[in-house]
């Protein structure tokens, strides 16, 4: 059984990971929280589906568009309303989100109704891989993988590419980014933009382990904030080693301790770090003189 | 002075025969055309695919007015959103009475919700028939205006443990059911038969209505070594534990409550899993040659072409038909006493639902009877048995 708890929490931390890693790429370039996150990423999970159902579109073209979608979705709702905002401050902004979060529930509510969908998917979620009588399912171990080679491209690209640090430059100081000539409007909205596509392949993978509908980005949108929470808001690897000890922390405890206050572990998380440490495990802790 | 205190006695006698009319006719939400009802339902939110029930409810409404109404007066339906929140469940109770001044409340799906509204809607003397949920609330105590019908929850599973354990021979019964008072009734009824028996369950697993990993649940399952396993859960759960417990090599009989009968729905979001589970059911399967059913169906394809033909749609005029019958059977005075009256007069009166009878004042529990059926590899429904009472 403990085999099995920890291979399990590893799959479903990858998850977290994922949309950790979302979350985290705003927050190092504007230290604005994406509550929208999840809302943003289920949307174009439903873009998805309607191009594999309804229109029987080939599944690496429906990645494309979805991808695609995703990206303009992030853009519109930077140029629209973030960048509109006067004056802004952080909590504004998060604000600002909320009410986005708000906006794209009552939209997917409205245009595709509440019933669950199952999201067609070429990897089964119900098939598993056996390895030495530890069962994975093979959505789950795809789900790692996904998740191990886009932390691993993300990870290369904010430290080599100058687009990336660019992007960590309009994080640390912006009038010294723009005075060096970053332009870092652009660069927000490529934020948004990469952070939806990471968002949306997890919202992808989430809905084809269970079910499409709109709640569905609740929980893990939760447990991917306490992933960055633990492993640390500014970090990638760090959001990563998040969901994966969330992942395995979170069944152990529903193994062995309690399963009815399994869903509490995140909560019990969030408030720990930041009690003890609150820019998380492997993120460095600035402290901004006044 | 005189003629001032003329005035003042002349406008109180004209106060008095103006209002004197309006209490006399007060009867609220009834008026010579129209008869107002409300019904509250999730429309958003996780609970969302059980508000077809209200909108199903708007079905049977347009088709009795198509048919001129009741004794000559038309029903005015109001459906408003709780998103499965308590708060606004209250918020919309006290719409329905102070603003809309509604005759009746019909329906409304939730345990946690409906609570919030019953004492308020009870002191106002508000007609309230068939809240969508079977549990023991809605008929301890007995409230004078309140009349349930959904099959108790307790009773259900209670007979459902029966049906596995005697009839089929399943010895080792584990339970999987949502953290609430569905749930808990729910095993409440399964380890009440056990209990008979002097026999265990298994194994007992609950899940959190947000929770989205049932990895751990799966596990504890199957490692419990049930043979059977029955779930109180809501759709979503029921498409995640059949996942993870197929991905694990887990394949129990697996039997659920009737808020589980929808099989289209569910065989469309367990990708097949769903074949062979066995569940109750509180109405007519959705291609039941029923003279009521083919009705219905051809009003669906007139009224609500957009709308699924599933059972919690349908659900909505099964819960509302008897309510209809009391309006019909207490004629055109219609009020407050006489549809009560009425109501409690009712015996085996049954539409495409469980039948309803009520006994006076010591009964309104109304439905006590299921069926079972078994899900075929198609997503049909195999009907196992005829009407059985569960309710003694």
């Amino acid at each position: 059984m403990f085999g099995q708890l920890i291979v399990s929490g590893l799959a479903v931390g990858a998850c977290y990971a994922l949309i950790a890693i979302a979350m985290v790429i705003i927050y190092k370039t504007s230290e604005v929280l994406n509550f929208a996150q999840g809302e943003m990423a289920m949307i174009s999970t439903f873009v998805a589906f309607t191009l594999l159902e309804t229109h029987q579109v080939p599944f690496p073209y429906t990645l494309a568009l979805t991808l695609l979608f995703a990206i303009l979705l992030a853009i519109f709702f930077e140029i629209a309303f973030l960048r509109q905002a006067k004056d802004p401050t952080v909590l504004g902004l998060i604000i600002i989100t909320l009410g986005f979060e708000m906006v794209l529930m009552g939209f997917v509510g409205w245009k595709w109704g509440p019933d669950q969908r199952a999201l067609p998917f070429p990897v089964s979620n119900i098939e598993a891989y056996n390895f030495y009588g530890l069962f994975i399912s093979k959505i789950n171990f795809w789900t790692l993988i996904v998740s191990l080679v886009l932390m691993l491209i993300l990870f290369l690209f904010f430290r080599y590419t100058k687009l990336g640090i660019a992007m960590r430059a309009t994080q640390q100081n912006q009038l010294a980014a723009r005075v060096m000539g970053i332009r870092t409007k652009w660069i927000f909205s490529f934020t948004w933009a990469l952070s939806s596509m990471v968002g949306a392949v997890a919202g992808m993978l989430i809905a084809a382990m269970g079910v499409l509908d709109p709640p569905m980005m609740m929980d893990p949108l939760l447990k991917g904030f306490a992933s960055g929470v633990l492993g640390g808001m500014t970090s990638l690897p760090g959001a990563a080693l998040g969901g994966a000890l969330l992942g395995v922390i979170e069944n152990l405890f529903g193994g062995y301790i309690s399963l009815s206050f399994k869903s509490v572990v995140a909560f019990a998380i969030i408030v720990l770090m930041l009690c003890i440490k609150p820019s998380g495990l492997l993120a460095k802790h600035y402290v901004k003189k006044v | 002075m005189v003629k001032k205190n003329l005035i003042f006695v002349g406008l109180l006698v004209f106060t008095f025969f103006i209002s004197a009319p309006a209490s006399a006719q007060a009867v609220r939400g009834v008026t010579d055309t129209e008869i107002l009802i409300g019904q509250w339902g999730p429309q958003t939110g996780p609970a969302a695919p059980w508000g077809a029930v209200a909108r199903g409810t708007d079905l049977l409404v347009k088709i009795i007015n198509e048919e001129g109404g009741i004794h000559g007066r038309k029903l005015k339906y109001f459906l408003r959103d709780d998103s499965y929140m308590p708060a606004k469940t209250k918020a919309i109770a006290k719409e329905f009475v102070e603003q809309i001044g509604v005759f009746a409340v019909v329906g409304g799906v939730g345990v946690a919700t409906g609570m919030t509204a019953r004492d308020y809607l009870m002191e106002n003397k508000v007609p309230w028939f068939s809240p969508v949920t079977g549990v023991y609330e809605w008929i301890h105590p007995i409230q004078k205006h309140l009349f349930a019908m959904y099959p108790l929850y307790d009773d259900e599973a209670f007979n459902l443990t029966g049906y596995l354990y005697e009839k089929l021979g399943f010895k080792k019964i584990a339970m999987f059911y949502q953290n609430d008072d569905y749930g808990k009734q729910g095993v409440m009824g399964v380890e009440r038969y056990l209990l008979k028996h002097k026999i265990k369950l298994v194994e007992k697993v609950s899940a959190e209505v947000t929770d989205r990993d049932l990895s751990t649940h799966a596990l504890k399952l199957k490692n419990s070594g049930a043979e059977a396993v029955i779930m109180w859960t809501m759709p979503t759960h029921a498409a995640l534990i059949l996942a993870e417990t197929a991905k694990i090599g887990f394949k129990p009989q697996w039997a659920t409550s009737n808020t589980l009968s929808d099989s289209a729905l569910m065989m469309g979001i367990t990708r097949g899993l769903w074949t062979g589970m066995i569940n109750s059911n509180f109405a007519e399967l959705p291609d039941s040659n029923h003279p009521l059913m083919v009705k219905y169906r051809e009003a669906h394809k007139k009224f609500a072409p957009q709308e699924r033909w599933g059972v919690f749609y349908y659900a909505g005029m099964a819960f509302a038909e008897p309510f209809v019958e009391g309006v019909r059977r207490a004629g055109r005075n219609l009020t407050t006493e006489s549809w009560v009256k009425a109501m409690e007069t009712m015996k085996d009166f049954q539409g495409i639902g469980l039948p309803v009878t009520y006994a006076g004042l010591k009964d309104r529990q109304g439905g006590k009877h299921v069926f079972y059926g078994k899900v075929k590899p198609d997503g049909n429904i195999e009907r196992l048995t005829e009407w059985i009472k569960i309710t003694k």
